[in-house]
Order: C-alpha cells, then structure tokens, then sequence
C-alpha cells in the first residue's frame, strides 16, 4: 500500500474528523454563549440574527474557496489532514508554503506525492502545526490580560470628557488598520503587475488578473452600496460582500482569457 | 454598559438593572477566557499530537532536527506575523472572537473581515459589549461554515473533484483574494480617501521598486497599517 493511500484511510479520516468535530463543538459553545449573553444586557435580538445570516452568507465563498485548498494539497498529503488544517487553525495562502518548505528540509525536491515518504509526511504535519500556533499560544497566555487594557478607562485629560482620548480613537485606529491592509494587498497586486514579471523593475509584464479582478470586485461594490442606498434596503448589505466577490471571480475566468 | 446598546432591549432584559447587566457581562467574560484558554490548550495539544500519532501508526515519527531546521527558515517569519496579527486582531475581534479565530484560523481571508462587515451592518463600535458579542457570534458563524462547506466538500470529493479542478475554473479559485480585497476596498476607502492615498501610494511604490517584497505581503501589512493609523491619528487630533 502507497503512503498516500495510508494516509487516505479511514483512522487518518477519524483522527482529522474527531478533532474537526471537538472545534465545531467549541464554535457552538461559543455562539450559543454570546446570543444568551447578548439577549441578557439587551441587544437587540435583530441585529444578533442579522450578523448570523450576514456572516453565514459571508463564509460560503471563501469556504468553497478553501476547499479547493484541500483538494490542492490533498494529492500529496492525503485528503484528511489538509482538511484538518484549514477547517482547524490553517490558512489557505500559507499551508502550501510551510508544506513545500517542510518537504525540502526532509529531503524532498518539493511538495509532491511522488517522494512522499511516512516519516516526510509526519515531519511536514508537525512543522504545519507548529509555525501557524502561535496566535493561539498567545491568546491563551495573555489575551485576558490585553484585553483588559484594552478596556481599561484611560485617564481624563484637562478639556475632554467621556470618549476623549485614545479611547474615543479606537474605532479610527481599527478601520483604520483595515485601510492599512487593503492598500497593502491592493498595492502588492499595482506591484506585480509594474515589476513582478520577468522584465523586472517598471517593465509592467507582471499579471495583471488580480487587478483587475480587484477593480471588478469595487465596482461590484459601489453597485451593491448604490441599490443599497438608493432603495433604502439594509439587506442588501449582508450580501455584498460574498455578492462582489461572486462577480469579481466570474471576472476572473473571463479576464484570465483575455489577460 | 456602553450608550451603544439597544434602545428596544428584550423584554427579558429590561428587568435588570445596569448594575446587574454589567455583573453579568462580566461573568460572561471571566467565563468567555476561562473557556477559551481551556479550548486553546486542548485544541494545542491535539494539533501537535496528531502528526506524532499518525507517524506512529505510519511506523515513522517526526523528524525533529529537520522539522527544527524548516522552523528557522520559514517558522520565525510566521512567528512574528503571529505576534503581529495577535496585536492587532485582539482589538479589532475581541476577547471571545480572538479565542476562536486563532483556533479556526483563516483571519485575514475570512474571519477578519466577516466580523468587520457584521460589525459594520449592526453598527457596534469597537471595544464595546456589543463588539464583543457580534464578533463572537460572526467568527463561530463563519467557521461553522467552513467546517460544514469542507465536510461536505471532502465527502464529495472524488466526484466533484473534476469539476472544481477544471482548468476554466481555476482563475475564479485563484482569484478569491483580489476580489475580496477590491470589494472592501470600495468599502473602507470610500469616505476615507484622505487617510486611504497615502498608504496606498507608499505600498504601491514599495512594491513597484522593491518587488522581492512581494513575496512578502503579509509582513507588509505591518508598515501598511502603521501609516494609516498615524494618518488617522494625526486628522483625529488636528479635528478635535
């Protein structure tokens, strides 16, 4: 038997499966928690409901998205433990990067079923475990503690009153923060396509599809914001996000041809 | 309690005072880190063990001096975007939502900016009950979904396996990224342009003229969301 059949049967299947379940089981535990502690300080139960619907609805695609993550890797390691990656701590962008890294230390060429070996993959796994865990270590260690200052009362100064100071800043710093990341993705794609590609520095022979599909997905956006606003439908908005991606990754299988 | 709160509050809560809402709250955090760090560990132990468990039943356990070897080559840059991410994604996500999105991962092309946008649709401000409650509600919303769209993706995967490889679609798949990131580009930039050009122009130069960065987009972010903030700090002082 090939060690990607063994990694392929069913006590592998179990393994992954059981520990994905233990997780589904603390994301209950989790919901159920802050709807019952929601509903008790007097949110509105609404807006508990729309956030469900919105963030389900939200996850579909990036979750279809992830699975092609799965299949992708699961022709040299096996389906189950790619599944428990990126159903379980793992990200899409970074577990083939880490694997075909962690290949090369044992030995292999890369990343790929030819070479796999029972030891090479068991190596592999572990690194994956153990360079993605950090965020959780440090959760664990000191999350109560940051947040507490987080949420610790700053001082008042001479001249403000309630929500003056950082505090009555945080909000900005958080939105933003997210500017911070978009212009930065935004940025490496106007990048890639300038100087990424094989002419180097200015030769604009990079690809040009993420741009582009970056654009669409905005201007799918703006659409989404202008039915919104236009016909007054909040509705709308828990769909927009999923609804621009949808577009933009339509686009994309067209612009690929053309591009 | 934050002014933030519901001004129609449930019938059920509306017998309780805000002194006792608050005692509650509070015992929903205490509880809300007591789980999450019992969940943490265990969901530790469990992803380090099982390469040890299925390289028993292999016959061959971990190398670990290789396995050491990989650590200090690519380990390390993923330690210290870790770092980052945990500084600047605890605030933005809150307690009970930090606890799950480390655990479920996924951040930056999910649970980040799913429970931005709920954040967005209901309103909550950041640091508040309400932040804290939608974040948590959003993040387990969405990792449901991703384990239940995997489960079943991986139970159809031999025969769907055509179809979502088929090269036509493949553009689409690769492309999931650009297209989240231009439709919440739309969304943050929009009303924000004063404080969007600027990092926008930084990193796009950065990346233009130092392209070996592109590689590294994720250690960028760190720059990238350093000048915006500044930006904003710096128009928050000069308005007040």
């Amino acid at each position: 038997m090939s060690v990607l059949s063994r990694l392929n049967s069913p006590v592998f299947y179990l393994i992954c499966g059981g520990i994905i379940a233990f997780v589904a089981v603390i994301c209950v535990i989790f919901a159920v928690r802050a709807y019952r502690a929601g509903k008790a300080i007097g949110m509105d139960v609404t807006k508990m409901k729309r956030t469900i619907i919105a963030s389900a609805t939200f996850a579909v695609l990036p979750s279809v998205g992830i699975l092609l993550g799965v299949i992708a890797l699961s022709g040299s390691l096996g389906t189950p433990w790619p599944w428990l990656r990126l159903s379980v701590i793992g990200a899409l962008h970074y577990e083939t990067q880490v694997a075909d890294v962690a290949a090369r230390s044992v030995g292999l060429e890369g990343l790929s079923a030819s070479g796999m070996t029972a030891q090479a993959f068991s190596t592999i796994a572990l690194l994956m475990s153990f360079c993605i865990m950090w965020g959780m270590v440090f959760c664990t260690i000191s999350c109560k503690a940051y947040s507490k200052k987080l949420n610790a009362p700053k001082p008042k100064k001479e001249g403000g009153g309630k929500g003056s100071g950082l505090m009555a800043f945080g909000d900005q710093a958080m939105t933003a923060m997210f500017i911070g990341l978009v212009s930065t993705y935004i940025g490496s794609y106007i990048g890639s396509f300038v100087s990424g590609g094989e002419g180097g520095v200015l030769s604009f022979t990079g690809s040009l599809l993420p741009l582009c599909v970056a654009v669409v997905g905005a201007l799918a956006m703006a659409v989404f914001i202008f039915l919104k606003e236009r016909h007054k439908a909040e509705w709308i908005d828990s769909f927009s996000v999923a609804g621009s991606m949808l577009i933009a990754m339509t686009a994309a299988i067209f612009l690929g041809k053309i591009l | 309690m934050d002014k933030n709160m519901n001004p129609n509050p449930n019938p059920e809560s509306s017998v309780l005072s805000d002194e006792e809402k608050q005692a509650l709250y509070e015992k929903y955090m205490r509880s809300t880190h007591a789980l999450g760090r019992l969940f943490s560990i265990l969901v530790l132990i469990m992803l380090l063990g099982a390469p040890f468990l299925m390289g028993s039943l292999l016959g061959a356990l971990p190398d670990l001096s290789a396995a050491g070897k990989a650590f200090l080559g690519v380990g390390l840059v993923y330690l210290i975007s870790c770092i980052a991410e945990y500084l600047i994604y605890v605030p933005m996500l809150g307690a009970g939502g930090s606890y799950l999105a480390f655990i479920t991962g996924n951040l930056i092309n999910m649970k980040v900016p799913c429970a931005m946008t709920a954040k967005d649709i209901v309103g909550a401000k950041s640091g508040t009950t309400e932040n804290e409650i939608i974040s948590t509600l959003s993040i387990a919303t969405s990792s449901l979904v991703t384990i239940v769209v995997l489960a079943v993706g991986v139970m159809l995967l031999i025969p769907l396996q055509p179809l979502l490889q088929s090269p036509a679609l493949q553009p689409a798949f690769d492309c999931v990224v650009p297209a989240l990131f231009g439709a919440m580009a739309y969304k943050y930039f929009r009303g924000n342009m004063k404080i969007a050009v600027w990092p926008l122009a930084v990193m796009s130069l950065l990346f233009i003229f130092v392209p070996g960065l592109i590689s590294s987009v994720s250690m960028m972010i760190i720059p990238g969301g350093a000048i915006a903030i500044g930006l904003a700090y710096w128009y928050f002082k000069k308005g007040r």
